[in-house]
């Protein structure tokens, strides 16, 4: 995006299959200044990127209400107060107009009201309120008016309460048609219905209310979208139902013109047929809704209310007019309503709705905590930091959200093939009539054939009705909504539960990337490691009896570690602070020395205790003329682990060696593990010598080590990498390995915290846990599985349903699939492909699925506080 | 307004093509039904009309959207 172009998301409605995708797709990018549109069915969402110079909001509604389609707008009453005259009212609809995304603003001076008609997502009740407050009114709303999230909701709902209701109209007055068509076949159940309801024409007014009440969609839908020259689902089924309750009409009320005559009244046809696809719509809507979920209930955390502390006094606002800054109060059970830093108090906070983490973690003055996290155990109050647009649940929120508006690749394939395929089907329709109109009929019909898993015979059906009627259900049995559904609705569920487990995919294209990768390159400092270095071993020669001015005592790994952090108490080089936090750790008291002397560029010397002690390097020793023989093997071989090794004397005798280096995190090992376990290849990239990082990689079980490699030249290690063929990931923290992360073919950034906005890579793991990396492989795994799944089910549904409803099979078999037989195949493909998706809410990654966090097999012995100790 | 004006003329000229398209394919079906014999005229009518639609169904997004694609070079 260059700096003239914008983005924008509008939402859409009366989209129902993939081909609406690429109408409404194509009226966009047929304006001028639109140059990306990406259409998301089951979000029913536009992302586009169009520079506003040349094509505004207006002529984008209109591109898409031209093809039949709409944007939905709503309202909201916001009471107006200070307003007291007609250059006001001016003034409120001046500043609420100029708004990007409201269409509409009509004050009443007398209510001291501003009713605002607007496009949901793209602007906020608090940007309007803002707006009135800036030219000086105040502006509040009014109560009933919900907000985005309830309105949603609504409006799926409606849709539910629509088709249930024309579900049941259908359904009902449907079966008693099926009832009075199949009397004969009733046997002694015939007792029981009256037999008026077999005479052909009231089975015909039944079905008349069916067609013409809850099936007037298909026809009203359809004929809009013909004005403009665009076809879609809807008149596949118009004119599946259209054209069966049409020869049925016509072979009621004249016999003789040659359709069939009255053994080819096909009234239960259009009644069922309609009654099926409404029933997959119900379905549809009922299902369509929970694969979103997740993200519902991201946008529910936020709290609505805040309780300020303002001038000592406690005062409860809504939660969308915190201001940076506001000392807010948080008691137990209750919810954060932004983010912010604790100032006083202390409690435990549940933030696994954010960031997958099981645990409270606890909170004190100057720790952090997260808008829409939940408060567990005591009050405390914090300052506002981020609020708004800018708290990191709605940076998660906005990030899911585009994830799940971009399209995959796979997807983009799909889409195209639906979108495409109405007008093959029609085509096809055409080939079918004129195959069995001039050939087929003559040559292979059968009186005695019947309809699929339907005792009724076609009887004396004319060659006109029987080719209409084979080119009626090739449209039916051909609709392509499965096709459509398959990939948008597995990777909304997919992005949503990644998100659940504190994974961000920031678009489609990431998981399909994910699912693919073959080799998994760490950063090894910061990421693999804890990027600071700390003791991980204290040998002692316990051969040595320390004597000072005081006393005598035989040296042990405590007394070593002692007078060494005594001694480097005051020295500033990273490893005599490592050696200082060791002996903290270690619960020892750090006194002062007597006297301290830096030796640059090799160690430090000090009296401690009455004791000389003496630490550096070997060189030092050397220098200072002590004999180290004795500790020299196991000094090398620490050295050989990776690790820096100090050597220690006391009173001019070897008395030990420390050894220091950079830790690993406490999952890293594990996360290796699971990682093989999925049969990828592990890498690690860093500017460290090759000795410590062999050592490192060897203690990890990482496969492949690039050492030695600066900052700038990690992204040409992935290039080779991706040049043997390999599908790469770089993991690392996103803000120094930025190049590398680009690189790769999926970036993702660790340990990221909550501040998502700015991080790169294509994949964020909001904690510092580097098992995510598994989960957000597994999760993209198990997201492209449904995804296969799905399109297989699609697939194979028209593959087979094609041939069978053009009566390929009929000459051997003399049987075809009655249209309504073929209305009901399509509304299960659908919640066949919907309920597959489902079941991924259920899915868990692997570390969830085997309980408690294994601290054990990934915690390193090199852990900071257990130091490996060991005497020579 | 040059966006609905543009749409407008796009609207016509395609409809000069597709429904002369459709017609033709129509009757087209209904002199091979009536020349191939023994088709009742309902059948020939119907078939007519039923292919008539379908060739619409088919070539009115096809024409408008080649119709389209040569109003904008232009």
């Amino acid at each position: 995006m260059n700096e003239s172009t914008s983005n924008l998301t509008l939402p859409i409605s009366g989209m129902t299959c993939a081909s609406c995708v690429s109408h409404v797709e194509g009226a966009l990018k047929e304006l001028p200044g639109v140059d990306h549109v990406i259409v998301n069915l089951a979000t029913n969402k536009a992302n586009l990127v169009y520079d506003p110079k040349q094509a505004g909001l207006a002529d984008m509604q209109r591109a898409i209400e031209d093809v039949g389609y709409s944007v939905p707008t709503t309202e909201l009453t916001l009471d107006v107060r200070g307003m007291t005259c007609a250059s006001c009212v001016a003034h409120v609809e001046n500043a609420l107009k100029e708004l990007h995304g409201v269409k509409e603003a009509v004050v009443n001076l007398g209510l001291g009201t501003a009713r605002v008609t607007y496009i949901p997502g793209l602007i906020t009740t608090s940007t309007m309120k803002r707006a009135v407050r800036e030219v000086g009114y105040e502006a509040s709303e009014r109560s009933e008016g919900a907000d985005a999230l309830d309105r949603e909701r609504q409006a799926r709902e409606e849709e539910i309460k629509r088709q249930g209701r024309n579900l049941i109209i259908a359904g009902a007055i449907g079966l008693i048609v099926m009832i009075g068509t199949f009397y004969e076949m009733l046997g002694p159940l015939k007792a029981f219905v009256p037999e008026f309801l077999s005479y052909k024409w009231v089975i015909g007014l039944l079905t008349t209310p069916i067609v013409f009440g809850p099936g007037r969609q298909f026809f009203t839908n359809s004929w809009r979208g013909l004005r403009h020259g665009v076809t879609d689902m809807n008149l596949l089924y118009a004119t599946g139902i259209g054209a069966a309750y049409g020869i049925a009409v016509i072979n009621t009320l004249f016999p003789k013109a040659g359709f069939g005559g009255e053994g080819a009244t096909f009234f239960e046809s259009a009644a069922l047929l309609t009654a099926f696809i409404i029933l997959g719509r119900w379905l549809e809507a009922l299902t369509r809704g929970r694969t979103s979920e997740a993200i519902r209930k991201l946008m529910k955390l936020q709290p609505k209310i805040a309780r300020i502390v303002r001038d000592g006094k406690e005062e409860e606002i809504p939660a969308d007019e915190v201001e940076i800054g506001d000392l807010i109060l948080v008691r137990p059970g209750e919810g954060i309503p932004v983010d912010g830093a604790v100032a006083e108090g202390y409690s435990a906070v549940d933030e696994s709705m954010l960031t997958g983490e099981s645990l409270p973690v606890e909170k004190k003055a100057g720790d952090n905590v997260i808008g829409g996290t939940l408060n567990k155990t005591g009050a405390f109050k914090f300052t506002a930091t981020r609020v708004g647009k800018d708290t990191a649940l709605a940076q998660i929120i906005k990030l899911v959200e585009d994830a799940q508006a971009s399209k995959a690749p796979i997807q983009k394939l799909a889409d195209w093939v639906a979108g495409h395929f109405i007008l093959g089907v029609h085509m096809l329709a055409v080939l079918v009539f004129i195959f069995w109109f001039f050939f087929g009929y003559q040559l292979f019909f059968d009186p005695n054939s019947r309809f699929i898993l339907s005792p009724y015979s076609l009887g004396e059906i004319g060659v006109f009705g029987f080719s209409l009627l084979l080119s009626v259900t090739v449209l039916v049995i051909s609709c392509p909504c499965a096709v459509g559904l398959a990939t948008p609705s597995a990777m909304m569920a997919g992005t949503g539960k990644a998100a659940q487990h504190g994974v961000l995919f920031k678009g489609a294209e990431a998981i399909e990337n994910t699912s693919k990768l073959q080799t998994i390159v760490f950063d090894k400092t910061g990421t693999l490691t804890k990027g600071e270095p700390s003791v991980t071993d204290v040998v002692i020669n316990d051969q040595l009896v320390v004597i000072s001015k005081s006393d005598h005592w035989i040296l042990n790994t405590d007394h070593l570690l002692h007078l060494a952090a005594i001694a480097e108490k005051n020295s500033e080089h990273p490893l005599g602070e490592a050696i200082v936090l060791g002996a903290e750790a270690r619960g020892l008291v750090i006194g002062e020395a007597e006297r301290f002397n830096s030796i640059p560029g090799h160690g430090v010397e000090a009296q401690v205790a009455g004791s000389a002690v003496l630490l550096g390097n070997r060189k030092l020793m050397r220098e200072r003329h002590v004999d180290f023989t004795l500790l020299m093997a196991k000094a090398e071989a620490l050295e050989a682990d990776g690790k820096t090794v100090m050597f220690v004397a006391i009173g001019g005798q070897a008395a030990g060696l420390i050894a220091v280096a950079d830790t690993l995190k406490e999952y890293t090992i594990e996360a290796i593990q699971r990682l093989h376990k999925l049969g990828l290849e592990t890498a690690m990239i860093t500017g460290d010598n090759r000795r410590t990082a062999e050592a490192i990689a060897r203690q990890v079980g990482i496969d492949r080590v690039h050492a030695e490699v600066l900052p700038q030249d990690k992204a040409e290690e992935v290039k080779k990498l991706q040049a043997l063929g390999k599908k790469v990931t770089m993991v690392g923290d996103g803000v120094n390995d930025a190049p590398a992360l680009a690189q790769a073919d999926v970036g993702m950034a660790i340990g990221s915290g909550t501040d998502v906005a700015k991080e790169t890579g294509d994949v964020i793991l909001i904690k510092d846990d580097i098992r995510d990396v598994v989960v957000a492989l597994e999760v993209a795994k198990a997201t492209m599985r449904k995804v296969k799944q799905n399109l297989f089910w699609a697939f194979i549904y028209n593959g087979l349903g094609i041939p069978l409803g053009a009566g390929l099979f009929y000459p051997f078999i003399s049987l075809i699939i009655s249209p309504e037989l073929a209305g009901l195949l399509m509304a299960i493909s659908s919640i066949t492909v919907t309920l597959n998706t489902l079941l991924l809410k259920g899915f868990k990654p692997t570390i969830r699925r085997d309980g408690r966090p294994q601290r054990g097999a990934g915690e390193s012995k090199s852990r900071f506080s257990p130091v490996a100790a060991s005497s020579d | 307004m040059e966006y609905k004006r543009l749409e407008k003329e796009v609207a016509r000229r395609s409809a000069l093509i597709y429904l002369p398209v459709s017609f033709g394919a129509a009757i087209l079906f209904y002199l091979a039904a009536s020349l191939g014999g023994g088709y009742p005229p309902v059948a020939r009518f119907g078939g007519m009309i039923w292919v008539g639609l379908l060739s619409l169904i088919v070539s009115m997004p096809i024409i408008t959207s080649r119709v389209k694609r040569q109003a904008r070079g232009q």
